[in-house]
């Protein structure tokens, strides 16, 4: 359990980062409505994920509505396939336990 | 193993399985289709509309009418191809369709490898595409060909080039049944299958297969869309308990959008 990286083992966050996994990008509005957070506890875990440098934040205007997109970086992807790796080797044991 | 491969395998309920109903929702979202339905249906309908004005007033020998007829039917053309490919129209199209999504907000879907960036052959494509129609409408109206087979020369083209679109940009099952059907129409028709129309109707027997089965796929890709999306939902919020939206003590009026 301590090799698994705390940033991601937050239920939310591992649901954002799998979300933006299967996508090129995706705006606030759409993980607002999917996940079902509130807008400050949101944007608090995308902070986390884009200091953690597992997303990038472009930041835009349409007309004058603020407009927030958000992608996956590499390190984010690779980050996420190794914490499944790791959770998958956790239950493995849990299935064949040691004599 | 790869990623498709590995979710083949997931338990139902595995947050694993969000990614591929996350890939569904985005490949399936239509709505940008359907807007650009409506605005060629509408124009090519103002085109027929001054094209049927235009023999009318020639028929009629009412000059003047004639004239505005040619000028409005010219004018729509240009609007339409200059609609087709500006940046304008694009920006438009992207406008309305967030409009119409709303709440719901905004994901984009891009195919591994592909590119935003269309290929001059894709473009060549579009091109050859109403070269390729006109000829077969300068041929029906020469008398060469009857016009009962203009459908089936359409779909020679049509069907491959719809099937090439559909690869290039990775879009779901949804998108398959346009050229499905614009294919088994025209083997109906050749079969001499009662399923063409006559008399004033006979432009219907194009407009239809065009639009019609264009319309059914993009309402098909919407209502899996919906499906999609909550299922996406169902999966994405399990494991997600009040605690969990109360963390990191944030207050309600976030500042991310």
């Amino acid at each position: 359990m301590s090799g698994l990286d705390r940033t991601i083992h937050e239920p939310a966050r591992l649901r954002i980062l799998t979300i933006l996994s299967g996508l090129d990008m995706a705006d606030f509005s759409f993980l607002l409505t999917t996940l079902g957070l509130t807008k400050g506890n949101l944007s608090s875990h995308m902070d986390k994920l884009e200091k953690s440098g597992f997303v990038t934040v472009n930041k835009s205007f349409n007309g004058r509505i603020p407009h927030t997109e958000f992608r996956i970086t590499e390190d984010g992807r690779n980050s996420l396939a190794r914490y499944w790796g790791e959770i998958d080797a956790i239950r493995s044991l849990n299935v064949n336990p040691e004599p | 193993m790869s990623e498709k491969a590995n979710a083949e395998r997931l338990e139902a309920g595995d947050p694993r399985l969000i990614v591929r109903w996350a890939q569904r929702y985005a490949k399936s979202r239509t709505i940008s289709f359907l807007v650009q339905w409506f605005f060629i249906v509408a124009m090519v309908s103002v085109i027929a509309l001054a094209a049927s004005l235009t023999n009318a007033a020639y028929l009629a020998g009412r000059h003047g009418v004639f004239a505005v007829s040619i000028i409005a039917m010219g004018i729509t053309i240009l609007a339409l191809a200059w609609f087709s490919v500006s940046r304008w129209g694009g920006e438009l199209i992207a406008r309305i369709t967030q409009w119409l999504y709303g709440r719901e907000g905004y994901v984009a879907y891009l195919e591994e490898g592909g590119d935003f960036a269309t290929p001059w052959w894709l473009t060549g494509l579009g091109g050859g595409l109403v070269i390729y129609h006109l000829l077969g409408a300068l041929v029906v109206s020469f008398d060469y060909s009857l016009i009962r087979y203009m459908q089936p020369y359409s779909a020679l083209y049509m069907v491959p080039f719809l099937l090439t679109m559909i690869l290039y940009q990775g879009l779901g099952f949804w998108a398959w049944i346009w050229p499905l059907l614009y294919g088994l129409h025209a083997i109906l028709v050749l079969a001499d299958a009662p399923i063409r129309l006559s008399g004033q109707w006979e432009m219907m027997n194009m407009i239809v297969p065009v639009f019609g089965y264009g319309l059914v796929a993009i309402l098909t890709g919407h209502a899996y869309s919906r499906f999609a999306l909550w299922k996406l939902k169902r999966l994405a919020r399990s494991g997600l308990d009040s605690n969990t939206s109360k963390t990191d003590g944030a207050d309600d009026e976030g500042t991310g959008t």
